[in-house]
């Protein structure tokens, strides 16, 4: 066999449209096996201890090291995000020291993750961590953490991903999960670093670019020297640069991570070319007072969260997993004033289940319709045959054979329902069946829509199971 | 030279027929000496006889707008569209199609429909539940003792629809003119891009203006008058019909604004492959129509005061929201902004000589979630108060036609338009007539 290296066709790959977060259908599902595959999803943060299995050594000073959770599940979380590491850099006396370490993996690849760590030689524990995280280390965290990241669902997928320095961590895992997710999708990374050879992941960044059509990088190194053969951009970040990389900036979300310098001026800037501030989220990756409180504040809510659910879980796992969300209103952690996480989120276009009607609510929420209802256990009970229709606004129970025409029965028993063709055609006997099953031969009386919300036509329908009708 | 009372009445029913020679000669002469480059005599605006010609030559013949697919999106959802003495349906069927249906049930003539939209499976008539299928036959009417009745006589009647890049337009012409599909390839690649099938209604107003439908297109038609809407002026460039030349001192700074804004945009088209050029053929053929994308103030993004976006999210595959507007005329009775954050329609539905509703849509991106990606009040600020303003204009030139002091005065330079759609109504009405 001889393999042919040359490049044939230069036709771009088709692709679904947007992007889509693959925990996001398993969350939207509750059957089968979909349901085992909950644990994939971003949950609320959790406490877990996880083991170093590899450490990669990363340009620019900085180190990555690859973790799994020691009880064996994957780690859910969002692109972006954050954990919170105890490091016993004083060894197990006295107090660990916790530090917030950007996911720099992509969470499309959940059994492992990693975190990336730059050396900085005046600091208190990036230090210890390179000379100490190793293959067999187990350390203590919590997280997911952070309201910096990709969205679940996203059908215009176009960003600009600006970092400086080490706040290439969460940029990557962005740009990691979206190559490996199928979609359309246009990225542009500009990427700051202080020296030619101190861009991280500058291998694997060119090699996603080669590979990847929906991604394009930049470098620049800023105001420093030019060293001979650089091929990238120089000069800090200008209104000029950011219209050179991505001329229709105003039309992108903007993930931005960097020192907080380097962010006060990409904040400027992108309001000079027209992106909205709300089409901009950003990253400190500065040690100063007030960014070190906001990390703290969130940790600490995420620890008492995730205490929670520890609690909850213990007292019964099953019941815990079965009350997770599974509507496709998917929760973003938002931590309000109260500090509770709440859920919110937008419902995906596709699946989204059919805005229940005020009829259909009252048949899905509570599962047992009757309860507010009144009893019809009361109801007088009418005719003959093996089922009951009660009809709770009458207050009547009636009995129906299954071959027996639903609206004829009720009719006979003096139910008032308006009707005219008698035969599925007009809709107008249209009514809420709020339990039990029935066979409808309707011929374009009734849409799809509104047997979906719990309608039916009693004309042409025969009862197959003890029903509660409205009416 | 003028229609002969001899024409049998079969001949498509038409009115002129119907109509005693003395007023047909007198309304045919009318047509006749219109003054071109002047306003119409005010019987055009104040004469039932003519508005019923309207309502047969221009509204009977030629495809009018009806509604936006985000109107109708699902199988079952309608819409009602009157006008003079029609009502149509424009029902979303089952195949993704729309039909449109005479709204007269064959029973006894009653609405059908008494709603201005809604959605419905089969049709059914309020008055003695005459039952038709979403195509409009008659599936069902209760006949006891009838031995004659076929129902497949007694079909609501049909008109013709054409959907194009999700606008839905209406004829109930037996034959409707032909040269709406060449239109319709002129405007189609303009507004394709903001995927109007991925929109949805944010909010939709209904405004009677007290005066003749032309008074309300011919105002549309020039922006002689902007100075009498403030805040449409914040973003629409009020020298808009104006040309090198034409510029009053008090707008030169204006002017160089816009061309300015007006070059950036045309980068901008050129880089997205959008088409921008002005396509001008108002009265040089049956589907009249101008479309271009213009440029806006401020930002150039939307109708806001600083020009800025009024929805976060962009239509369609739209890569950019310096769009600036993509403004569509159509003859008789529509117009349109197509911008990257939002759309507005607008369709203009005769009453009777003296009342016209104007209907005015703004249409989002279906995944902008009121309240978080756009607030309503905002977004429909700038058209709100521009329509409140133009209705105002409209009814003071509805009296004006009142008067016995009126008579038709000069459109400007920067009226060619309005002189473009008079044109184009004449010329219509005298073809229908000949």
């Amino acid at each position: 066999m001889i393999e042919v290296l040359t490049e044939t066709g230069t036709q771009e790959p088709q692709r679904i449209r947007g992007l889509e977060m693959p925990w996001n259908r398993v969350m939207g599902s509750n059957e089968g096996a979909a349901r085992a595959a909950h644990a994939l999803g971003p949950w609320h943060p959790q406490e877990f201890m996880a083991e170093c299995v590899e450490t990669v050594p990363e340009a620019g000073g900085m180190m990555t090291f690859v973790f799994r959770r020691c009880d064996g599940a994957p780690l859910a979380f969002r692109a972006g995000q954050y954990v919170n590491v105890a490091f016993p850099v004083n060894g197990e006396e006295p107090e660990p020291v916790d530090r917030s370490y950007s996911l720099s993996s992509s969470p499309t690849e959940p059994w492992t993750f990693n975190i990336t760590v730059k050396c900085d030689p005046t600091g208190l524990v990036s230090p210890w961590v390179h000379a100490n995280v190793k293959p067999g280390t187990v350390l203590e965290m919590l997280g997911p953490v952070g309201a910096f990241h990709l969205p679940d669902a996203d059908r215009r997928a176009r960003y600009l991903l600006l970092a400086a320095g080490a706040g290439i961590t969460p940029i990557m895992s962005m740009v990691r999960t979206i190559h490996s997710l199928p979609g359309q999708a246009d990225v542009v990374v500009l990427y700051h670093g202080a020296a030619a050879g101190g861009f991280a992941f500058h291998k694997e960044l060119a090699y996603t670019a080669s590979v990847d059509s929906r991604v394009k990088v930049f470098y620049s190194l800023g105001d420093r020297s030019i060293p001979d053969g650089w091929e990238g951009l120089s000069g800090r970040l200008t209104a000029a640069m950011l219209e050179e990389v991505a001329p229709d900036a105003n039309g992108r979300q903007v993930y931005a991570c960097g020192p907080e310098g380097y962010l006060n001026t990409a904040t400027e800037l992108l309001k000079k070319v027209g992106v909205d501030d709300t089409s901009i989220y950003m990253e400190f990756f500065s040690g100063d007072r007030q960014t070190l409180l906001e990390y703290q504040a969130e940790v600490a809510l995420a620890a008492d969260f995730a205490e929670g659910i520890a609690e909850e879980i213990a007292e019964s796992a099953e019941d815990y997993y079965e009350s997770q969300p599974t509507a496709f209103g998917l929760y973003e952690p938002v931590y309000d004033a109260d500090g509770t996480l709440e859920a919110s989120g937008l419902p995906l276009e596709i699946v989204a289940p059919e805005a229940p009607g005020s009829d259909a609510s009252a048949e899905s929420a509570g599962g047992e319709p009757e309860a507010a209802s009144p009893d019809a256990s009361s109801f007088d009970t009418v005719g003959t045959g093996s089922l009951t229709m009660s009809f709770m606004r009458t207050g009547i129970n009636v009995r129906i054979e299954p071959s027996e025409r639903i609206l004829e029965v009720a009719h006979r028993a003096g139910v008032r329902i308006g009707a005219n063709c008698k035969e599925g055609m007009c809709g107008s006997c249209k009514v809420v069946k709020l339990s039990g099953e029935i066979e409808m031969n309707h011929q374009g009386g009734i849409r799809a829509r509104e047997i979906s919300a719990g309608k039916f036509l009693p004309c042409c329908s025969t009862a197959r199971t003890d029903m509660v009708i409205d009416a | 030279m003028t229609a002969s009372v001899n024409v049998p009445l079969n001949s498509r029913g038409k009115l002129a027929a119907t109509l005693p020679a003395e007023q047909l000669a007198e309304i045919t002469a009318l047509f006749e000496f219109r003054r071109t480059g002047h306003s119409l005599d005010a019987p055009f605006y104040t004469d039932s006889t003519i508005f019923k010609i309207d309502m047969e030559a221009i509204f009977g013949q030629h495809w009018i707008f009806a509604a936006s697919t985000a109107e109708l999106p699902e199988p079952g959802d309608y819409v009602t569209v009157d006008y003079g003495p029609y009502s149509l349906i424009v029902l979303r069927n089952d195949d993704g199609g729309v039909n449109i249906l005479h709204n007269v049930c064959r029973h006894r003539g009653a609405r059908v429909l008494t709603d201005a939209a809604g959605t419905t499976g089969n049709l059914v008539c309020g008055y003695h539940s005459w039952t038709y299928s979403p195509e409009g036959n008659l599936i069902h009417a209760s006949a006891p003792g009838e031995t004659k009745f076929d129902k497949g006589c007694f079909g609501l009647k049909r008109a013709h629809g054409r959907e194009v890049a999700g606008l839905i337009f209406a004829c109930i012409a037996d034959e409707p003119p032909a040269d709406f599909d060449e239109t319709a390839k002129i405007f189609e690649p303009y507004l394709a891009p903001h995927d109007l099938s991925k929109t949805k209604i944010a909010y939709q107003q209904n405004i009677i203006e007290e005066g003749n439908w032309k008074l309300v297109m011919e105002n549309n038609r020039e922006c002689y008058h902007c100075d009498g809407h403030p805040e449409l002026a914040c973003s629409l460039f009020p020298t808009w019909g104006l040309t090198e030349g034409l510029i009053p001192a008090h707008l030169q700074e204006v002017w160089d604004r816009n061309k300015e804004a007006q070059s950036t945009l045309e980068d901008r088209c050129r880089r997205y492959g959008l088409p921008y050029e002005v396509v001008e053929q108002l009265d040089t053929r049956i589907a009249g129509i101008r479309i271009s994308r213009e440029s806006l103030d401020g930002d150039g993004e939307s109708f806001s005061p600083d020009g800025h976006r009024l929805s976060k999210k962009l239509l369609g595959d739209l890569r950019d929201f310096r769009l600036g507007r993509c403004s569509m005329h159509l003859q008789p009775n529509s117009w349109f902004h197509f911008l990257g954050d939002h759309v507005v329609t607008f369709g203009v539905f005769p009453i009777n000589e003296h009342q016209t509703l104007v209907r005015t849509t703004w249409l989002v991106a279906d995944d902008a979630v009121e309240g978080i990606d756009y607030d309503p009040e905002k977004l429909t600020y700038t058209w709100k108060q521009t329509n409140l303003q133009d209705k105002a204009f409209v009814e003071l030139c509805q009296q004006g036609a009142g008067s016995p002091a009126y008579e038709p005065g000069p459109y400007m330079k920067s009226e060619y338009q309005v002189e473009a759609f008079i044109n184009w109504y004449v010329q219509r009405v005298q073809e229908h007539l000949a």
